[in-house]
């Protein structure tokens, strides 16, 4: 009797440890599956914009955001694009007393032109401008100036000023001799060294309003976002600067905002001191600074950042100094 | 005429054209090897993109355009002395005329083969000629470069005109037919009547006059494209003049290069004689002198006002360049003038050692006017890239260099196969008048 | 027997790493989210109203997690006591946001005080619960009046409602501002309430407006508790748009160039170019004379 209750146990045993192991294996097995199934689909998603939402069911899934390029409609071909958008002079007004680095301007600006890591157009700089005072977080964009190098020296005429105040780079047009890039005092322009698989993306056409797709061998900048000032958006950085740092407008009209208020372009130069960079070359740029006095955040919050980025910083004699006493 | 001048050549002119001179292998060969290694680095670029070179978004112009202010510098002053020395008559230039206007035409050729290379979309080149933009200092550039390339062609043409007549009428040449039908061709039947030699006189000396005035406007247009935008380094009021002094410098020491090499393998050593090679070198001595003085001019008054950027340029410049600096501008100035200065040290090897610093001297001071600026523009370059903080270039820049090198050798050598290296028939006329005022002389005595 | 046995042990254990863990941990939480319905009114400039609802996830822990809920059906309603009338039925688009605009000659339930009250309702799902928002709105007018008075603009707003009559009953304390509308954005002149329902106030005399002399003047009610959001605009030509002078055209930077440059251009690749050509015809004069 025992021995067939311990075979009976055995066998027990036996079927309990395999049906554990098939149930694993069949885990396993379908996990392996999803997340293969996963990775491709990941990359499929890679292509459009995505938002989160919830359905009504309870479930979490990812839709298309709204197309901000209402294409076929909003295409500007190259030719019409150097008209530009009648009767504006589109100006920037960037206050450094607000700025702490965030860094939400680059990084927007990055996802609305589809640009890789290191592509900025609106770069962060830390600049101290002597050895007394703080040195202060410098957002630069193009500066889209009333007098521009950059279109002097072009050969082909590849870049170009329009009527709004807008310089464009015709990516159809570009030789690639980079002229125009040693001729900007200010460092605004860069250029793609090589071909990138966003540059064989054909879903929408090219337009240098939007300055999507990108190609091979030609320079790229900021642009101002003419694409989204056609739909009365603010352009990119401006829209997700979270202390409203940046603020775009129209001379003509004397308004410029950023998503929070709406000022007198005049009055706040005027008020605030309002001043152009490096304004001795001649060039007249259309940014406008705000001088950082009176600062909201402390110097020390804009490194709350990425490494890599804090490294960029390392020739600043206050951050070499902070570098010492162990602060960073 | 005709049968006198053929008994009067000496046959040492003919050597390399009857092709009894063998060609050193070695040289051909690693020429060749040279060439090929550059095919291979060019498909390399074409194919993978301009990301296989050193240049990145702040040093975006690197050895190409190095290379292309050299070779172009050399086919200026070659312009401008080859100009000078038949406009004015000088009485030694026969030696070196032919040198020098070869040397100024191959340097046009290989100069912008280099700008092509910088050139982002080669694809598109034609633009520069369906949309030209004439404020651009580089159209400026590409019409100086082409209309300059060819007057100089027509230019040397019209010197080797003579010698193709010589050489078509020489019966006892031993080359192949269908090179003396070429010659014949060339020579566009040119039977040295006084007729036609007072025409060619005429469109020679006055081809001579705009060949220099030329060159003066070629290269300053060149020296332009740097001087005329903003950047710190570039934005000089003497640019011009400077560039045209250092094309100079280098143009000669280069010619001088070239005298000795001639002068050595096509055994050409009665021709090509010491007084020459001093004449050149105090011509270098001179270049060298002015030289210096333009770029102390140019340092030293920047290092004096210290302007904030100027002074980030002298720190680049004596910080991550300062072996380069050292070569380029004193002992690329002070070893030449050594030499040069004392007449117990001028022989034709010290000369020709002399020439070859200041070669290389000029094409590391090109280098420190090209890269160090774009190093240290206006706005602090704040990156964390090494390749975007500091200019190496890579291979591919490198081999693309030699293999411009040995194309304007490749083409030197084989060109000297196809025409004498010395005009032969300025040397029969330096000989025929000789031989008369002996005559004469014998004649009243 | 205990190999046998340290084997399965050990094999679990290898399959135990191919288990999903990740996803196991990853799996989406509702409960971690509160989700707001909210439902706002506007009266535009036109005198329709639209009414926005709002049906968005916030995560309890992450205040800047925000989930909003896609496609679901919102009806709106306007009841009055038990009586319902439903206004329409719209989805949420990708913001969480379902839109109704209802024409200006729309007529409403309103109690006796003039209020209309508004109801916006998800049905529910087996996930999510019912969820209802309402509110209570007067219907204001607005009306502004832009006169020059001496020679000082001024601007005057009258808020109204209309009662059972459809007489003008003028609405005391209401706050609202006066704005110029610009590209971008709106440009508030000034801020105040109206008083036995007029609000007056002296325009500054130096807004640009467009090329014109044009711009839009705006009175807008923000918010407020009696009567939602109200816009009302009027045209305007008080613009002192100074005509900028035209910049000569012909410069470095533009398309042509001055016309020096042009001309010295020529001039010299004519001188050149001419000089070759002379040349070229000399050397054929050689070759003539010589054959």
């Amino acid at each position: 009797m025992k021995k067939e209750n311990s075979k009976n146990e055995q066998n027990r045993r036996k079927f309990l440890q395999l049906g554990l192991l098939s149930g694993m294996t069949a885990l396993a097995g379908n996990s392996l599956i999803q997340s293969l199934q996963d990775d491709a689909s990941a990359d499929s998603e890679d292509s459009g914009e995505k938002v989160r939402v919830l359905t009504p069911d309870g479930k979490m899934v990812e839709v298309d955001a709204a197309s901000l390029n209402k294409y076929p409609e909003a295409h500007i071909p190259p030719a019409e694009a150097r008209k530009g958008i009648p009767n504006k002079k589109f100006v920037m007004v960037i206050d450094l007393a607000k700025c702490k680095n965030a860094r939400k301007c680059v990084e927007a600006c990055q996802r609305g032109h589809k640009l890789d890591y290191h592509e900025e157009f609106m770069k962060v700089q830390l600049i101290q401008n002597n050895d007394a005072s703080e040195p202060y977080w410098f957002p630069k964009p193009c500066f889209h100036c009333e007098e521009p190098p950059c279109v002097t020296v072009c050969p082909t005429g590849a870049t170009f000023r329009r009527e709004d105040n807008i310089v464009l780079v015709d990516n159809n047009r570009c030789i690639g001799c980079k002229f125009c890039i040693t001729s900007c005092p200010y460092s605004a322009r860069q250029f793609n060294w090589s071909h990138k698989e966003k540059f064989d993306d054909e879903s929408t056409p090219y337009s240098p309003e939007t300055g999507v797709p990108g190609q091979e061998g030609t320079v790229i900048k900021c642009d101002f976002c003419p694409d989204l000032l056609r739909q009365g958006k603010l352009p990119y950085c401006a829209s997700s600067c979270p202390m409203g740092v940046i603020y775009f407008g129209d001379k003509n009209e004397d308004l410029v905002t950023n998503g929070e208020e709406t000022v007198r372009f005049s009055q706040l130069i005027n008020d605030r001191g309002g001043y152009r960079h490096l304004e001795h070359l001649g060039t007249k740029p259309n940014v406008y600074y705000l001088p950082a006095v009176n600062r909201q955040f402390p110097l020390e919050r804009g490194f709350d950042v990425e490494e890599e980025v804090i490294e960029r910083y390392k020739e600043v004699p206050y951050v070499q100094e902070m570098k010492k006493k162990g602060k960073i | 005429m005709t049968t006198s001048s053929s008994k009067q050549i000496d046959p040492a002119f003919l050597k390399s054209i009857e092709g009894k001179q063998s060609l050193s292998k070695i040289w051909v060969g690693s020429l060749i090897i040279l060439l090929v290694l550059g095919l291979v680095a060019l498909v390399y670029q074409i194919v993978k993109g301009h990301e296989v070179t050193g240049m990145r978004d702040n040093v975006v112009w690197g050895v190409y355009i190095i290379n292309f202010i050299f070779f172009v510098g050399l086919s200026y002053s070659g312009a401008f002395i080859s100009g000078i020395l038949h406009f004015f008559e000088t009485p030694w230039k026969n030696a070196v005329m032919r040198i020098v206007e070869i040397v100024t035409v191959l340097s046009l050729v290989v100069g912008p083969i280099f700008i092509l290379l910088c050139i982002g979309r080669l694809d598109r080149l034609h633009y520069l000629f369906i949309y030209p933009r004439i404020q651009s200092p580089i159209t400026w550039d590409v019409i100086a470069i082409i209309t300059d390339l060819i007057g100089c062609f027509i230019y040397l043409y019209l010197t080797f005109i003579p010698d193709f007549a010589i050489l078509r009428d020489k019966e006892d040449l031993e080359v192949s037919d269908k090179r003396k039908n070429i010659y014949r061709f060339l020579a566009m039947n040119y039977q040295d009547t006084p007729e036609q030699r007072a025409i060619l006189k005429k469109i020679t000396r006055t081809m001579s006059a705009m060949i220099i005035a030329m060159a003066i406007v070629a290269y300053t247009v060149l020296a332009w494209i740097f001087s005329l935008t903003l950047q710190p380094g570039w934005n000089s009021t003497i640019f011009a003049p400077y560039f045209i002094i250092a094309g100079l410098y280098s143009g000669v020491g280069f010619i001088i290069i070239c005298m000795y090499l001639v002068r050595k393998y096509m055994h050409l050593e009665h021709y090509i004689r010491k007084i020459h090679f001093v004449g050149a070198g105090i011509v270098l001595l001179v270049m060298s002198l002015l030289f210096g003085y333009f770029t102390f001019s140019e340092y030293f008054q920047r290092w004096f006002s210290h302007k904030i950027h100027d002074m980030n340029l002298l720190d680049t410049l004596f910080d991550e360049y300062f072996l380069e600096f050292v070569l380029a501008n004193y002992i690329g100035v002070l070893v030449p003038v050594v030499i040069l200065f004392f007449k117990r040290l001028r022989t034709i090897k010290s000369i020709t050692f002399a020439a070859v610093i200041a070669v290389l001297g000029l094409w590391l001071n090109r280098y420190l006017i090209v890269v160090p600026t774009l190093e240290t523009p206006y706005l602090p370059i704040q990156d964390t890239r090494p390749e975007f903080l500091h200019y190496t270039a890579t291979w591919v820049e490198w081999a693309l260099t030699l293999a411009g090198v040995a194309g304007f050798c490749l083409m030197f050598t084989l060109l000297l196969r196809f025409v004498p290296a010395i005009p032969i028939s300025e040397m029969m006329e330096g000989q025929n008048k000789k031989n008369n005022g002996h005559r004469a002389k014998k004649a009243d005595s | 027997m205990r190999n046998t046995v340290k084997i399965q042990i050990l094999s679990l254990l290898v399959l135990a790493l191919f288990l999903p863990w990740q996803a196991i941990a990853q799996d989406f939480d509702l409960k971690a989210y509160r989700l707001r319905f909210k439902l706002e009114t506007t009266k535009n400039a036109d005198g329709s109203r639209t009414l926005d609802a709002s049906f968005v996830g916030q995560n309890k822990k992450d205040r800047k997690d925000r989930l909003p809920v896609h496609q679901a059906e919102v009806v709106f309603l306007n009841t009055h006591e038990d009586e319902e009338v439903e206004l329409g039925k719209v989805n949420t688009d990708e913001t969480g946001t379902a839109q109704l605009t209802l024409p200006s000659d729309q007529n409403y339930l309103t109690d006796e005080e003039g209020y209309i009250e508004f109801v916006a309702r998800f049905e529910g799902t087996k996930e999510i619960k019912k969820k209802e928002a309402d509110l209570k709105v007067k219907d204001l007018f607005l009306e502004i009046q832009a006169e020059e008075i001496d020679s000082v603009k001024t601007v005057v707003v009258r808020a109204f409602a209309l009662d059972s009559t459809n007489q003008r009953v003028p609405q005391d304390d209401v706050d609202l501002r006066i704005s110029v509308r610009g590209m971008l954005s709106d440009f508030i002149v000034e801020e105040g309430s109206t008083e036995d329902g007029i609000f007056e106030i002296e325009f500054p005399d130096d807004i640009p407006g467009d090329v014109n002399g044009d711009f839009t003047m705006v009175a807008f009610v923000e918010g407020s508790d009696d009567y939602g959001n109200v816009e009302y605009t009027l045209d305007s030509d008080w613009g002192v748009f100074d005509d900028v002078p035209q910049k000569e055209k012909n410069e470095l930077w533009t398309e042509v160039a001055p016309m020096w440059m042009y001309v010295i251009l020529t001039i010299m690749l004519v001188g050149v170019w001419a000089n070759y050509l002379y040349t070229i015809i000399n050397i054929r004069k050689i070759k003539r004379l010589g054959s």
